[in-house]
């Protein structure tokens, strides 16, 4: 029998396998995909990008997804034949492989919502049950651990910090940022350097960034990215199991006692453990539990309260862009623009909250960066014309190498808090089944209108500094479609077991030995990417499973 | 295991190669292959590659196998060969391959004012530019003319085998 068994390699498992396995208790993780190292990670687009190499294809499993609109009413799309997708990095690691790395601390009044902006109807905004003191020593255990690197710059919503600055220097940026930061100045904001989760120089034995230009949605190569994989996994005793999917967990008396889980290839396999860990991303986690009946939980483990499933969320906001053209630039100006493989790193959280003239709003973060380097993705952004006319022939040819030649997309991308509400859940489908034969997911999905009139506040600052630093073909979309690499939600901690499914250290309320450390925990998300909270979140429960086991 | 291989790479050409039947709604009036029609409909809708001695056809051999696209996809690719060519026949007799350049202008032209004309066209102009701009392991990008064409270096480390 295992001390513990954690379901899902990713950011939310790995910490408690780490700490765990690390204090001399024996710990399986159970992955679906495969285990990719560094020397697998190559930088292949047909493969990472078009053809979507570390998910499942959605015709063997697939989600059902209910869209509502804001009369309530919903249309059912068959994840399949809309070839729609919320699967992200099936491999060992999970989806912290492939991520950016942008890194923000959540600040303290993303762990106060309720108390410090009120209610906003037709949403389910709550205090979070712990504070921001309490997590801070994880947020700087992830600095150490995971490795972060960066320069802390003061500004009016900088958090509270236990240690003065990154223990790791800046990555190097292209020479660009100093136009972004002209142009902040001249419009009184504070440019700040974007934290990263990639090692700028050799440390915690792996090797530094080789900026190779290819970071978001690919493997790191060199190990510099802290994916969960490179920065815990291959770093600790834990038993990794592959190709092991959890369809099931069994419980008695109070317990949870065994995890059932089938290969690809549908074998069946029992893992037994004093401990479990259900980390396998937020949908995911909903569905194993909701799938996970008997006769004491007949509407899924850990769900007396029926709560499981509920206030789902995502991370709101959208993206917009602006182009730096040659006829407008010097000779060096050019060739600063088209330096390969330099970071942008800048991040404005000037209006992290904001008073539209009757109340002060939550805000939220927006980061820049260059657009991606996919040579493929690039070119067929110019396949049509203004009008949307299809080009093809001698006229796109001369189009597409223009563009890609003599100009370069400056991105951006807003993040600000999606609102929880009723109609965003998840659920399983009475009928659908993926290829294990198990009942597929359903996301039901629904946003709150206020979602998108702050990510438009936050988008037009956004184009002011475009604007300012002379970019043309200015341009942006906030929208209500949800990322599915930012998802959070679904099994809520706090103190109320009627309201709630976890209680303040991420342990279900109903059961002795289940513990969710995904981001799944999370009632509110705060304005920025989920990653560094979920970290900190299970380095923090890894401490009290810890002195759990020493107990038991 | 030479004769395995050779069953293999027969059943790897078989979509292309095999016969794709051409009717006016009433009456068979032409036989293709999707493989002739596509080799002249790419370089039809972007000589670039051909000038850049890039092969983009065989690279759909690999789109018709791959396990990552659906069979609809697929079944849409060899069904735009079959419509492509009842359409020049509707307009001038002939199938798509034997038209002249300018006709067969015309006839591209022609199919993107309907959805599943465009939608081909754009499915067909996305392959050529994945055979082009991808890496050259998988048999287009030849000795990456399509990177160099757009000053592009392909990220380190490259692809070792192909994924299919």
């Amino acid at each position: 029998m295992y001390d513990i068994c954690i379901i899902g390699s990713g950011a939310g498992g790995s910490p408690i396998a780490y700490e765990l396995s690390n204090a001399g208790f024996k710990v399986v993780v159970l992955e679906k995909g495969a285990y990719y190292k560094e020397e697998d990670l190559t930088k292949d687009e047909l493969a990472v990008s078009r053809r979507d190499k570390f998910t499942p294809p959605l015709w063997e499993q697939k989600h059902i997804i209910n869209e509502y609109s804001a009369s309530g009413n919903f249309t059912r799309y068959d994840g399949a034949k809309a070839n729609w997708s919320f699967w992200n990095g099936s491999m060992v690691g999970g989806s912290s492989n492939l991520m950016s790395g942008y890194f923000h601390r959540m600040k303290p009044q993303d762990f106060e919502l309720l108390s410090a902006y009120g209610e906003i109807k037709g949403a389910n905004v709550v205090d979070w049950c712990i504070s921001y003191e309490e997590l801070e020593s994880y947020y700087e255990k992830v600095e150490r651990v995971i490795g972060v690197s960066g320069k802390i710059v003061p500004h009016k919503y900088l958090e509270p910090r236990s240690t003065p600055n990154f223990p790791y220097p800046m990555l190097e940026t292209n020479g660009v940022t100093e136009w972004f930061d002209k142009a902040c100045k001249e419009l009184e904001f504070t440019p700040i350097p974007t934290p990263r989760a990639v090692l700028s120089q050799a440390a915690l034995d792996r090797k530094g960034c080789v900026y190779s230009n290819f970071c978001g949605s690919y493997g790191c190569e060199s190990g510099a990215k802290g994916s969960a994989r490179a920065a815990l996994l291959q770093k600790c005793s834990a038993k990794v199991i592959t190709d092991a999917f959890v369809y099931k967990l069994e419980e008695k008396n109070g317990k949870v006692t065994k995890a059932h889980y089938y290969t690809k290839h549908k074998i069946p396999h029992i893992i037994n453990a004093k401990i479990f860990v259900v980390a396998a991303q937020a949908i995911e986690t909903s569905r194993l539990l909701l799938n996970s009946k008997s006769k004491v939980f007949p509407n899924g483990l850990a769900n007396s309260s029926g709560e499981l499933g509920k206030n789902l969320i995502f991370s709101a906001g959208g993206s917009g862009s602006g182009r730096f053209i040659f006829e407008n630039l010097t000779k060096k100006q050019r060739e600063t623009l088209m330096q390969p493989g330099l970071f942008f790193n800048r991040s404005l959280q000037d209006s992290y909250d904001y008073n539209d003239g009757c109340r002060i709003y939550k805000g939220g973060t927006v980061d820049f960066l260059f657009e991606h380097q996919n040579i493929i993705s690039r070119v067929n952004r110019e396949l049509y014309d203004e009008n949307g006319n299809i080009l093809w022939g001698e006229a796109l040819a001369q189009k597409i190498e223009k563009r890609l030649k003599t100009s370069r997309l400056l991105t951006f991308e807003v993040f600000n808090d999606w609102l929880p509400t009723d109609n965003c859940s998840v659920s399983v489908d009475t009928q659908e089944k993926d290829k294990y034969g198990i009942t597929v997911g359903v996301i039901n999905l629904n946003s709150h209108p206020h979602d998108l009139e702050v990510g438009e506040y936050l988008a037009k600052q956004a184009v002011e500094v475009l604007e300012e630093m002379g970019a043309v073909e200015i341009e942006y979309s906030i929208s209500s479609s949800p990322p599915p690499n930012l998802v959070a939600g679904g099994c809520r901690f706090g103190k109320d077991p009627k309201h709630s499914v976890l209680n303040k250290n991420c342990k279900a309320h109903d059961l002795e030995n289940l513990y969710v450390t995904d981001a799944s925990f999370m009632p509110t998300g705060g304005s920025v990417p989920y990653t560094w909270t979920i970290y900190a979140n299970s380095f923090r429960v890894a401490e009290v499973i810890k002195k759990e086991l020493l107990i038991l | 295991m030479q004769n395995f291989l050779h069953r293999r790479n027969f059943l790897k050409a078989g979509v292309l190669s095999s016969a794709v039947i051409l009717t006016n709604g009433c009456s068979i009036f032409g036989i293709t292959t999707s493989r002739d029609t596509i080799k002249v409909v790419q370089d039809d809708l972007f000589p670039k590659a051909k000038e850049l001695g890039i092969n983009t056809s065989n690279y759909i051999s690999i789109i018709y196998r791959h396990h990552k696209i659906a069979t609809e996809d697929k079944e849409f690719l060899k069904n735009g060969v079959k419509w492509l060519n009842e359409t020049a026949h509707d307009r001038y007799q002939k199938h798509y391959t034997k038209l002249p350049d300018e006709k067969r202008q015309l006839v591209l032209q022609e199919i993107v004012t309907k959805k599943w004309g465009k939608n081909w066209v754009d499915s067909m102009m996305r392959y050529i530019f994945e055979a082009m701009l991808g890496d050259p392991i998988y048999g287009g990008n030849n000795h990456e003319a399509g990177w160099e064409w757009l000053a592009f270096t392909g990220g380190k480390p490259r692809a070792k085998r192909m994924y299919l």
